[in-house]
């Protein structure tokens, strides 16, 4: 028995030494706390806030709406490190580290909770419903089908937030004035990801009404991707990228194999087209977290209820093109296209 | 508080699976990774048995049946077809990658708004408002202890003895003669329909079931099977069973306090594998030191 006692004490203190390595983001972290809680003492009268940011990958796209959403609360006068105490955890793509996540969040007395990307979401809905802290979601492509919406956009609870459903139709329209002679699209997605599927079920329903048909190349992990590219790249005219996790990850394999076929790579969104995607009609992120973040800012002021407030999606997609792309792959852009382009690139960043 | 009620319900969830990676590691001296596989099975089998309507009880025999099924398999592959352990395990974890999406048609799969062991009109009616926190404890508490009650029941049966027969001393099953070959399979079974069941009751509690839910399983199930093992293996009053149960509790705490004490998610990983090796360092510095007294 003492022998056991002896190595619990020993474990113990293994585990506090363990800690202690990582004692500069721990104070980081509650340096911003203090600094805040400060706040509430010199701005008497002024209500501070607690929000819990759980992240579910990094990943260019969710770190800017990450960025979007604090700057969308600093619009309605809700700022960090004044009058906000934002906790901020990345589950690296772990569903158990992400229901951990929540529960830490909650323990925080945490007032509202921002949940990144859908497993996130669903993580932060099952543990704080029971304690009845608003959840607010972001990059979700469909609640309805992740059960966070019922069937006309309303809220199952306290909880709603935006979607980051892909434009799929303007997509579309936008390949078949890029590329007037392809006859067939090919998708890379992982079937391990709910989003992606819907995404693709939308692409095989509208693509006959653009004389497109779908090439499926299904992965199941980033492993498959090499083989899948060169497979789908000898059976599609273009390819197009979903938000898809796994495939956005490996994008700079399948860019360089497809430049090297001379076959066009379309985007979801604005990060990739900077890396060498051709073009894409995508959601800008920085904005769809602003969007967010003023939906936010009214729960916690009282304004409304989250379970009042339909989830919101942004109506309008940007083109987005790269034009050094283009000059290798001998695609002239259309003139009216360039002029309404939320941006063309010059270079491909790496 | 909530954090602590976190982290034993998780701890409790996992508890069940790490029980039956007790039957497999240290009983049978098999590392079985196809619970990486079996897990995510009982979840995709219960959650798709509950979409259909049927009473969620029912739903965790079912999804321990599958379980046991595929653990057959494992060892059906590794006795009959004599394919080593670990690589038996592999193959039987990377076909049911594909069979749990069969299964449920898709990746990601919510219940949200279903009948669960934890949420239902019958304990709604039952358990008053001032303990309805507890709720998920409780059950999970009364889930725990009957699976250990059966398999401590179990393992002092004739065939759980040869269980343990097998782990230890393959040539003593031979000469008593019995099919060592069979007893590994039905190790392999019930271990695998614990892995089942517990993701069963995860994906109930949760609310949701997700293809990738089964990463990892192996590594968390060793680590809460060896901690508890070793800090408890002079505790002569405590049976190994009850060891792992707290052990897996232990690790989830460990993880809680290390994500509460502000650490990156990335860095958990490289803090199991360090408290993992603490633990086994310190219990083989004991182990020398009883050897130089005998």
């Amino acid at each position: 028995m003492k022998k056991t006692l002896k190595t619990l004490a020993l474990t113990m203190t293994a585990l506090s030494l363990l800690t202690g390595c990582s004692a500069p983001t721990a104070e980081t972290q509650s340096g911003s706390a203090e600094s805040s809680s400060a706040s509430i003492q010199t701005a008497e009268g002024d209500t501070s806030y607690i929000i819990g940011i759980g992240q579910y990958a990094e990943h260019g796209s969710l770190d800017n709406c990450r960025e979007g959403f604090l700057q969308g609360l600093a619009e309605a006068g809700i700022v960090e490190g004044e009058n906000l105490t934002v906790i901020y955890e990345n589950s690296q793509a772990d569903n158990s580290t992400a229901n951990q996540i929540i529960d830490n969040f909650i323990s925080q007395d945490a007032d509202l909770i921002c949940a990144i990307a859908t497993p996130m979401a669903q993580a932060a809905y099952s543990g704080a419903r029971k304690e009845n802290i608003p959840v607010i979601y972001t990059a979700v492509t469909d609640p309805v089908a992740a059960a966070l919406a019922d069937e006309s956009g309303a809220p199952v609870g306290e909880i709603t937030g935006t979607s980051d459903k892909l434009p799929v139709r303007e997509q579309l329209e936008m390949i078949r004035a890029l590329l007037p002679d392809a006859k067939s699209i090919g998708i890379l997605y992982s079937t391990g990801e709910v989003n992606s599927e819907s995404t693709l079920a939308e692409y095989k329903e509208l693509a006959p009404e653009y004389g497109f048909e779908i090439v499926e190349g299904p992965v199941t992990s980033t492993a498959d991707i090499p083989l899948a590219a060169d497979n789908i790249l000898e059976k599609a005219d273009c390819l197009s990228n979903l938000t898809d996790n796994t495939v956005v990850n490996s994008l700079p394999v399948i860019l360089d194999k497809a430049a090297k076929k001379n076959i066009p790579v379309f985007g979801s969104e604005i990060e990739q087209v900077k890396i060498g995607c051709l073009a894409s009609m995508g959601l800008d992120y920085i904005k769809l977290g602003q969007q967010t973040g003023q939906m936010a800012a009214k729960i916690l002021k009282g304004e409304a209820k989250a379970s009042e407030m339909n989830y919101e999606i942004i109506e309008e997609a940007s083109f987005y093109a790269n034009a050094a792309v283009a000059d290798t792959l001998g695609i002239t852009i259309p003139e009216d296209m360039t002029a309404s382009a939320a941006e063309i690139f010059t270079e491909i960043t790496q | 508080m909530s954090i602590i009620l976190g982290f034993l319900e998780e701890g409790l969830v996992y508890a069940i699976m790490a029980l039956g990676v007790y039957i497999t590691y240290k009983i049978l001296d098999f590392p079985d990774l196809s619970v990486d596989g079996t897990f995510p099975l009982g979840g995709a089998v219960g959650v798709t048995l509950i979409l259909a309507g049927v009473n969620p009880v029912l739903t965790l025999f079912a999804a321990f049946l599958a379980g046991a099924a595929a653990g057959c398999a494992t060892g059906f592959i590794h006795v009959k077809l004599k394919v080593r352990d670990l690589l038996s395990g592999i193959i039987v974890m990377t076909a049911l990658y594909s069979v749990n999406l069969r299964i449920t048609g898709k990746s990601n799969v919510p219940i949200f708004n279903c009948q669960t062991i934890f949420e239902n009109d019958f304990l709604a009616s039952l358990i008053p408002e001032s303990v309805s926190s507890f709720t998920v404890l409780i059950i999970l508490v009364i889930i725990v202890a009957i699976v250990k009650i059966l398999l401590d029941l179990y393992l002092k049966t004739r065939s759980g003895y040869l269980l343990q027969a097998v782990g230890d001393n393959e040539s003593l099953v031979t000469a008593l003669a019995k099919d060592k070959g069979l007893v590994k399979i039905i190790g392999l079974a019930l271990a695998n329909g614990l892995a089942a069941l517990a993701g069963a009751v995860y994906c109930q509690k949760n609310g949701n079931f997700a293809i990738e839910m089964g990463t990892g399983t192996m590594v968390i199930g060793l680590a809460n099977v060896i901690i508890g093992t070793k800090l408890f293996q002079k505790v002569g009053i405590l049976k190994s069973t009850t060891a792992v149960i707290i052990g897996s509790i232990i690790y989830r705490g460990c993880v809680s306090l290390a994500i509460s004490l502000g650490m990156k998610a990335s860095d958990l990983k490289l803090i199991t594998a360090a408290l993992l090796l603490v633990i086994l360092v310190i219990s083989n510095g004991k182990e020398k030191k009883v050897k130089v007294h005998a």
